[in-house]
């Protein structure tokens, strides 16, 4: 087999992205895929006449041909064109289950999200829309900061962007305190927590007010075909410029040069060798498929610093109703049994909080005539998942979550869900562990904890990512998790690979 | 705006606070993924491979056999993986050139495979390739290669009713045996009826112990239906809305049909006159597809063969593809190791890309995605080529 210009291990989202990028420069690429389609978590997957989401939410950062945003480019820029239905209405509607609790709508578009806030909790506007004023000036700071490449002045940085050291260098609730924003407030717009992860009283402001921000002013997308158009809509790009997608080629070794750079890797009992290599694999996995005398110290010791990023339990109904029948009007619900995220957090495997969407009311054709789909997400760790649950016994552990989650929201929100059951899934951690292969079933990487924030591991790019020739993009990367993101660094990565291959051409 | 209470100088410390974490951590080797509980897990649940070995070998009626299979130590499989009754395996076969594979219900317990066996009944299907190689070639010592469990035709406790009616026919009876077993032993929280059509006793399988399996547990109900004999006792004719009705609960019950396409013919139109709700019914997969030539959408004139390019992992096959045999088939006879496990196009497996071509699949086997549809994807199982073809096929 002749060389290769690029390998990109993982048809994850981020891989996909890569290797569009890399094919489109005319680089020679292979995308090496463990499983038999692409995508990762961007698949889907069908029962009986239902075909099902099985992770994404809300794509946020798209926007539209007349005003496209970072994820839209991307697409755009390669020639991929999936077909992408929008959000109308509000963002999402908000439920805390007890005496304290409430009901909200949070709006789309920035004045209407923040009289939204104000109208559920009286005399938030100011601080809500102070907020989120800050964006802009986060953006301003880092077009200062690229333009500097990198290496902005101090001075500068404190005379001219002293609110984005601010907001870069504390958490959401930090920030929000600093407003004065009421907490009742804080909780409601704190709710997309759920999303990353983290809570908000460690998760870092910047990285939280990106995210709102692109839910907020473009809206949340999703494909008319489920994730499954995405992954192939990148696929397409690939093939056809020449690039390679092999399928059910697990990679199990890289390969490396006595320079400590890496050579390739072997997929299929095969050495397949290439200039440079893009894991959209965990650093951990690939540090264990390595010789470890290649891997730099510093690498080591930060993947043995993480913690892994939160997983997921889902649950997949396909009923046989329409939403109207059913009584769901909105799209994207999320349900929670305290209000504040901490607290959230902290009782995740009880009712913390979970998430349930109704796919058609954003692609209303998405099931069939007469029915409709509902998807269940509750944020747990792959290290919540019984230590001595048995195999035998894993069909009754899922059944029990979704029994229970089901009736929950039942319950919450007044309606039948049971009696119209026609097809039914149940995902948990182990689902995840299985067809990702990350560690704990991790779909978030590692987790963006207060340490390891967003802002701290971008500054922290070269010296973490050492080893030459080997570079990274996907959930367990700069950005953390979410299809945005992965897309966006895929895209990010592949550039930089494109321009170092193409200059020592 | 308070803002100013936050101090901007603590953007700078985030960096030496997180290589302080860093520097504080051990630089040795990371725990192996088998370390990780939901990795354990899945990995017993779903290996991505089982060998296994036949330990014994049984006659059945209805000129079928019962092969038990266990664990091939020596191959790396310890324990079997765990399944839902009513699921399958994948068995991967190598007759003369031809590298194919074949599901088979499992009919033992999932108990019993904790207890070191999955035990499949395969009838010898005349003209059948896999079942007279299995039949003539299978001894007690002979090494097989199987997935994991497949499929979901299974008791599902928060869709299903409570009682499950099965109406099943011939060889079909196989992950019946596996649901009333699995009910007697606690592991499934159901009821079921089985209503089982078959020709003569004499033709029917596991009778005795399915007449026994009633006799000790009170959730099973076992009913023979003979269509070549009447019998004191017994039901006779096919299985009609009649007979099911009789045997049915009142109230809700789930549906569950499983035998050969001729018998679901028939069933098909009784089932209808029953008006239960379409959530009620489950049809175990349809079986291979022969014949597209028949459908009222196969296109015109099409020439008998056809010229199948294929490419694998860099390397590049030509055929010739004979227009009314599955793509996957004329793989498999070429020697090409394609995959695929349930071969009624419903798991994707098979999942290939058409490069260009056209091919056929009729509307009732089509399991294929929606996005497929438009960037040209097919499943080789159940599509037939109707022009010239170039696909990407997977390796194993």
């Amino acid at each position: 087999m002749d060389k290769f210009d690029v390998i990109v291990v993982g048809a994850g989202n981020g891989g996909l992205a890569a290797a569009a990028n890399t094919a489109k420069a005319g680089l020679k690429t292979l995308l090496l895929e463990k499983h038999n389609i692409p995508g990762g978590c961007a698949t889907s997957f069908r029962r009986g006449r239902f075909e099902f989401e099985p992770s994404l939410h809300e794509l946020c950062s798209v926007g539209t041909a007349q005003r496209p945003d970072q994820v839209y480019k991307v697409f755009d820029d390669l020639g991929a064109k999936p077909k992408w239905c929008y959000e109308t209405g509000h963002l999402f509607r908000a439920v805390v289950k007890g005496e304290d609790g409430y009901d909200v709508r949070l709006e789309a578009g920035i004045e209407a999200f923040c009289d939204s806030v104000e109208a559920a909790v009286p005399g938030s506007r100011k601080s809500v829309k102070a907020f989120v004023d800050l964006k802009p000036k986060i953006d301003a700071a880092i077009a200062y900061i690229y333009e500097m490449k990198g290496q902005p002045k101090g001075l500068t940085m404190l005379l001219k962007h002293s609110d984005f050291m601010r907001v870069a260098g504390h958490s959401v609730e930090e920030v929000m305190d600093a407003l004065g924003m009421p907490k009742k407030a804080q909780n409601m717009i704190n709710t997309y927590w759920g999303y990353l992860g983290v809570p908000t009283d460690e998760l870092n402001c910047m990285h939280f007010l990106n995210m709102l921000y692109g839910y907020m002013v473009d809206g949340a997308a999703m494909p008319q075909h489920r994730s499954h158009e995405l992954s192939l809509s990148l696929v397409d790009v690939i093939v056809k410029h020449g690039g390679q997608v092999w399928y059910n080629s697990e990679v199990t070794e890289f390969l490396y040069n006595d320079d400590g750079s890496v050579a390739g890797v072997v997929a299929n009992g095969e050495k397949l060798y290439a200039r440079e290599v893009i894991s959209n694999v965990i650093p951990n996995n690939v540090f264990n498929m390595s010789p470890q005398s290649v891997i730099p110290e510093q690498n080591l010791k930060l993947a043995n610093a993480r913690d892994f990023g939160i997983s997921v339990a889902t649950i997949y109904l396909g009923l046989d109703c329409t939403a109207e029948e059913l009584g769901m009007e909105d799209y994207t619900i999320f349900i929670m049994g305290h209000p504040d995220p901490r607290t959230q957090y902290n009782t995740r495997a009880e009712d913390g909080l979970y998430i349930v969407n109704c796919l058609n009311n954003v692609v209303p054709d998405s099931s069939p005539e007469g029915t409709c789909t509902l998807f269940f997400t509750m944020p747990i760790f792959g290290s919540d998942v019984p230590k001595d649950l048995k195999p035998e016994d894993y069909k009754k552990y899922k059944n029990e979550i979704a029994k229970k989650y089901i009736e929950d929201a039942e319950k919450t929100l007044g309606i039948s869900i049971m009696p119209h059951i026609e097809e039914i899934s149940v995902a948990t951690p182990v689902t995840f562990a299985r067809y990702l292969g990350t560690p704990e079933g991790t779909i978030y990487g590692y987790k963006l904890s207060g340490w390891d924030n967003l802002m701290a591991r971008i500054a922290g790019e070269k010296a973490d990512y050492a080893i030459p020739g080997l570079s990274f993009c996907g959930g367990h990367y700069i950005r953390g998790d979410g299809y945005s993101c992965a897309y966006i660094m895929g895209d990010t990565v592949a550039k930089k690979v494109i321009k170092r291959l193409k200059g020592d051409a | 705006m308070a803002l100013w209470k936050l101090n901007p100088m603590d953007f700078t410390k985030m960096n030496p606070t997180r290589q302080a974490k860093i520097e504080a951590a051990p630089a040795k080797k990371l725990p192996e993924l088998r370390t990780y509980v939901p990795n354990q897990i899945a990995a017993a649940l779903h290996p991505e491979v089982q060998y296994l070995k036949v330990i014994k070998i049984e006659e059945e009626a209805g000129n079928c056999k019962r092969y038990y299979l266990g664990p091939n130590a020596d191959k790396g499989t310890d324990s079997l993986a765990w399944f839902s009754a009513g699921q399958y395996l994948s068995i991967s076969l190598e007759i003369g050139q031809a590298k194919l594979t074949r599901p088979y219900s499992i009919a033992s317990s999932p108990r019993d495979a904790l207890n070191g066996f999955y035990m499949l009944t395969i009838q010898r299907v005349e003209g059948g390739l896999a079942s007279q190689y299995i039949h003539d070639n299978w001894a007690v010592g002979t090494e097989i290669t199987a997935s994991a469990p497949l499929g979901n035709f299974t008791y599902e406790p928060l869709r299903d009713a409570k009682t499950i009616v099965a109406v099943v026919g011939g060889s079909s009876i196989t992950p019946f045996r596996a649901m009333a077993k699995s009910i007697a032993e606690g592991d499934e929280d159901a009821e079921l009826v089985l209503i089982y059509g078959s020709r003569t006793l004499e033709d029917t399988m596991f009778q005795s112990e399915l007449k026994a399996l009633e006799e000790s547990c009170g959730k099973f109900r076992f009913v023979n239906v003979f269509s070549d004999e009447q019998r004191e006792g017994y039901e006779h004719g096919f299985i009609t809305a009649d007979i099911i009705r009789k045997y049915a609960p009142e109230g809700e019950y789930s549906l569950f049909v499983c035998g050969p396409q001729v018998m679901r013919k028939f069933v098909d139109k009784e089932i209808e006159t029953l008006g239960l709700r379409r959530k009620f019914i489950r049809q175990e997969l349809f079986g291979e597809y022969f014949g597209p030539a028949k459908e009222a959408d196969y296109p015109q004139n099409v020439a008998s063969e056809f010229q199948l390019t294929v490419r694998q992992t860099g390397k590049e096959y030509t055929l010739t593809a004979p227009a009314d045999q599955s793509i996957l088939r004329t793989l498999e006879a070429a020697g090409i190791a394609a995959p695929s496990h349930c071969r009624s196009g419903e798991c994707g497996w098979c999942h290939s890309r058409l490069v260009s071509g056209e091919i056929y699949t009729p509307k009732s086997v089509d399991g294929r995605r929606e996005a497929d549809l438009i960037y040209g994807y097919i499943h080789p199982c159940c599509s037939f080529p109707v022009s010239d073809l170039v696909i990407e096929v997977s390796p194993l």
